[in-house]
């Protein structure tokens, strides 16, 4: 079922992007819906979600590039393995894990740098991770597809 | 004879150029040959000091900056801070550990920032950050596209 999830997102993206590859500029930042690379790296921030949602780490491994580094609240950094291992901690609760608001801030035929606001309900080493954080995900082309670079995430501090 | 160890000669020398070529190339530093503790003092020096014509110069329009409480600024919401009667008053702003993960035309630095400094009215601006900075290069030239700043709350075991 992962492989297949894994695979129908691989083509999917695929398609998508040989679609719209070719010669993109560098752009102003948009909603994520203004274009259809844009619409790309919205898919691509869902699919990277909806993996460590449903704990899919084939997914997480097909999507992270092997140099991939995450900033979490806290200052916690974390590499490929260290990210994936957490997501997979079978004592980590998760129960809903989404984004909104995608605005890409960047893009060109290589990178693309967006900001997000994910939702987080869960816990991960008895710590609660409740609530909305402001995201930056940044994604490269590697070898003809886009994979996740890496984020730096802060929660966002009720006034 | 002398033909002999000329046609010789000629041989060696074609054999080891692929060989000294291929050593030339893996001998480049994995980050692109940049100065990437330079670049990031020097963003943070000019941030400290004030010196907002670089500053103007080295963010990207699409430069984004997340503060460790989520809330976020533009490039142009930033810049018209420190050059506004708000502007913080920064003693220091000291990066250092700066690791770099480079991706071609995009580079994602962590770092350990040190703050000392007030804001306009005199709240202490004191404290440890860890750091996910981004930048591009655009025409030649590293800019900065995005910053998140988390409180470094590694060393408290509170994970």
């Amino acid at each position: 079922m992962t492989r297949a999830y894994g695979l129908a997102a691989s083509m999917v993206l695929t398609i998508a992007s040989c679609a719209i590859a070719l010669g993109q500029a560098p752009k102003k930042p948009t909603a994520a819906g203004g274009g259809s690379l844009e619409n790309t790296i919205a898919i691509m921030d869902h699919i990277w979600l909806d993996a460590a949602h449903n704990r899919d780490s084939a997914t997480l491994e097909w999507l992270f590039a092997d140099d991939f580094v995450e900033v979490h609240p806290g200052g916690f950094i974390v590499n490929k393995h260290e990210q994936i291992e957490q997501i997979m901690d079978p004592e980590r609760t998760l129960n809903e894990l989404h984004p909104d608001n995608i605005q890409v801030r960047y893009m060109s035929p290589e990178v693309a740098v967006l900001t997000d606001t994910t939702t987080i309900k869960g816990t991960s080493g008895g710590v609660s991770y409740d609530g909305p954080q402001r995201v930056i995900r940044v994604f490269v082309k590697q070898n003809g597809r886009w994979r996740a670079a890496g984020a730096g995430i802060a929660r966002i501090v009720a006034p | 004879m002398m033909r002999r160890i000329h046609v010789e000669a000629v041989a060696l020398i074609l054999c080891f150029a692929p060989l000294a070529f291929s050593q030339t190339k893996s001998a480049t530093p994995p980050t692109g040959g940049e100065d990437w503790s330079a670049l990031d003092h020097k963003w943070l020096d000019s941030e400290r000091t004030g010196d907002l014509d670089y500053l103007e110069k080295f963010f990207a329009d699409s430069y984004v900056l997340v503060l460790a409480n989520g809330q976020s600024y533009t490039k142009k919401e930033w810049l018209g801070i420190l050059r506004g009667p708000d502007r913080p008053t920064l003693v220091k702003l000291d990066p250092e550990n700066i690791k770099v993960h480079l991706f071609g035309n995009v580079a994602i630095l962590t770092d350990h920032t040190t703050i000392k400094g007030h804001d306009s009215k005199g709240n202490s601006l004191d404290g440890e950050f860890n750091v996910f900075r981004v930048v591009i290069k655009q025409n030649g030239s590293w800019r900065a596209t995005g910053v998140v700043m988390n409180q470094d709350m590694t060393k408290k075991g509170s994970k």
